[in-house]
């Protein structure tokens, strides 16, 4: 089986600023792979150690992607080969950017039978790559997946539902978004990362998958953190009668 | 001097921290120290990054990382509260690749991998710490065997460990110096576990020979040659324990530290207060003078250059300068450190203890001091 997974390089969260006139920066943050995409690389290599294949890693975005602790960095975590496609102006690419990329360059790799995207990229999270890129292969695609079972020619996964399991049979090729729930991702060990160094990588540029620019769906004008309220540090004990009158006295006066 | 990481070792303690996040290890740790449990679930997790392969060779599946790395892994480790000191085992695979016999080899080369303690030496007796030659524990010879007679104390490991190479002198002249590599399991070996005051996650024990029967083929190195033989291991050792003291110091002031600047006494912050801003200047500077001796020693030491004089000042230094570290920081946590059940306490007797056992003190002041006038002869 010839697994592709999608992985986004995002700025490490813990390390975003927001400056006191509400501004966001990004300065000082390191770069890394967002969390939801290592369970679509952790998934890949699940089904890969079961039934066989082949796994490799696709990648979209700006310079960074170039960055030789990037690459090693996504390389030890199980793929056998990468595929960058390497733009400045794919940094801020949208949902129907990104998939219109993704789409291009697989088409270039060639043959698959499963594409796996995360839940959403850990940045923007909006949820979209995975089912646009699935309308654009113009094959099945399936989000919210938390189990996949190899059979054969086909998968059966799994999706949670509100209140149900829902089990999917889907012929391949195929995009599946995976959960953050299924699985936990290994850490790399010593190996992996050593090895990760002898692992092919395949750069392509924009025009060598031929794809045109697209204009963007929507430009951002400013992002600015919400204003801090200060807190009242009003505080209620017990619960009684009186005391939630109280609240929701002071609620009311809130709300006002 | 370039102090930066490679790509290899960057990604390798990005690891470290995310096993070290997975889940709540301190209140593992605290279980294991109170109930002075070897922390195995902990040590297979590690062993599982290849932790144990870091100074193996490559023919046998290892790395061959050298001693930055060992230092990098040890410092993240310590400074997130994990107990370095029970991963001295580490170099115990090369010492045995090194002198063992195939077979020695093969037994404990099956637990590489597993978490599980391995082996350790034997040399300290009652009449023998620092004097190590005082020591009475013998062999003889008796009908195509060979018979262990004799009582170690303070052997670091030895409830744990399925094997012990065990130090002693031949019987009839008393003059050869010979390593045992002894089968835990065999009959005639006694050990009471001892009550210690730190490193309790790891065991000490009286281990008494009384007629081990064992068989040349026990021998571990060759015959009169032990001394030199465990010589060999010191200065790596030396400098392994200044790591995990370092690490450690470096987690009680980031403790410290995060308390200082959030705990509130006469309506201030007490890093506000210029006798707690001192603490936090001579911490500091002790942490990075460990730093700078501990890599340029690491450095020296994957380089091929001689480290023994540079061993003893770490061993000596970290144990000491870490200690103080750590003291200074239970200062600033006052009643928290010393009541109730902050890691602190916890760092505060495993340092204390590095003062002493792996060679004291003063030991170590002897050999560094050697090594410096060496230079001038």
């Amino acid at each position: 089986m010839r697994v592709i997974s999608c992985c986004k390089a995002v700025p490490e969260e813990q390390d975003i600023v927001v400056a006191k006139d509400r501004q966001i920066s990004f300065e000082k943050a390191e770069w890394k792979f967002g969390q939801y995409d290592l369970n679509a690389v952790e998934a890949g290599k699940q089904l890969v150690e079961a039934a066989g294949g082949q796994l490799s890693g696709l990648c979209a975005g700006g310079n960074i992607l170039d960055n030789s602790k990037m690459k090693k960095d996504i390389l030890s975590r199980g793929l056998d080969d990468l595929y960058l496609v390497i733009d400045e102006s794919l940094e801020q690419a949208d949902t129907y950017q990104s998939a219109r990329v993704l789409e291009a360059a697989i088409k270039k790799i060639g043959d698959f039978d499963l594409v796996l995207c995360g839940a959403g990229s850990s940045d923007l999270y909006a949820q979209q790559v995975g089912n646009q890129l699935g309308e654009l292969l113009g094959i099945p695609v399936v989000n919210a997946v938390n189990r996949i079972m190899p059979q054969g020619d086909k998968v059966i996964v799994e999706r949670a539902l509100e209140n149900e399991i829902q089990v999917l049979e889907i012929t391949l090729p195929a995009v599946l978004s995976v959960t953050s729930e299924i699985n936990v991702p290994r850490i790399p060990g010593m190996k992996d990362i050593i090895a990760a160094n002898k692992k092919p990588v395949t750069k392509f540029t924009l025009s060598e998958i031929e794809v045109t620019n697209s204009l963007p769906s929507s430009t951002v004008l400013s992002t600015l953190a919400p204003e801090q309220a200060e807190r009242r540090l009003t505080i209620l004990e017990g619960e009684s009668e009186d005391i939630v009158d109280a609240f929701v006295k002071l609620l009311r006066a809130e709300l006002k | 001097m370039d102090f930066r990481l490679t790509d290899e070792q960057e990604l390798f303690v990005a690891g470290i921290r995310k096993l070290m996040a997975k889940e709540n290890w301190e209140s593992y740790f605290k279980e294991c120290d109170e109930n002075s449990e070897y922390p195995e679930r902990f040590v297979k997790e590690l062993a599982d990054l290849g932790i144990d392969s870091l100074l193996l060779p490559e023919e046998h599946g290892g790395f061959n990382a050298g001693a930055v790395t060992v230092a990098a892994a040890w410092e993240e480790l310590g400074r997130l509260g994990a107990p370095t000191y029970v991963l001295y085992q580490l170099t115990g695979f090369n010492t045995i690749l090194k002198y063992g016999t195939e077979e020695q080899i093969q037994k404990i080369m099956a637990l590489h991998g597993t978490g599980k303690q391995m082996w350790n030496s034997a040399i300290t007796e009652p009449g023998a710490g620092s004097d190590v030659g005082s020591l009475q524990t013998t062999y003889t010879r008796k009908d195509g065997k060979v018979y262990l007679n004799g009582h170690k104390t303070f052997i670091t490991s030895s409830a744990g460990v399925p094997y012990l190479i065990v130090m002693s002198k031949d019987a009839e002249t008393g003059t050869k110096f010979t390593e045992w590599f002894v089968d835990m399991d065999k009959p005639g070996i006694k050990r009471e576990k001892l009550k210690k005051l730190g490193l309790k996650m790891d065991s000490v024990c009286e281990v008494y020979f009384e007629n081990v029967e064992l068989e040349e083929k026990d021998m571990f190195g060759t015959e009169g040659n032990g001394f030199d033989r465990i010589k060999e291991e010191f200065d790596f050792e030396r400098f392994l324990v200044g790591c995990c003291n370092y690490g450690t110091a470096l987690c009680a002031f980031e403790d410290a530290a995060k308390y200082a600047n959030q705990r509130e006494q006469f309506g201030e912050k007490i890093g506000r207060f210029q006798l707690i801003q001192e603490k936090f200047c001579n911490m500091a500077i002790k942490l990075t003078n460990m730093r700078n001796m501990l890599y340029e020693t690491a450095w020296k030491y994957d380089n091929g250059q001689k480290i023994t004089g540079n061993a003893a000042m770490c061993k000596y230094y970290c144990a000491n300068a870490g200690f103080e570290v750590v003291d200074d920081a239970m200062q600033v946590f006052a009643g928290i450190g010393v009541a109730g059940d902050h890691r602190i306490s916890r760092f505060w007797r495993d340092l204390r203890v590095d003062r002493v056992s792996g060679g004291s003190d003063e030991m170590q002041i002897l050999t560094a001091g050697r090594e410096v006038l060496k230079k001038y002869r």
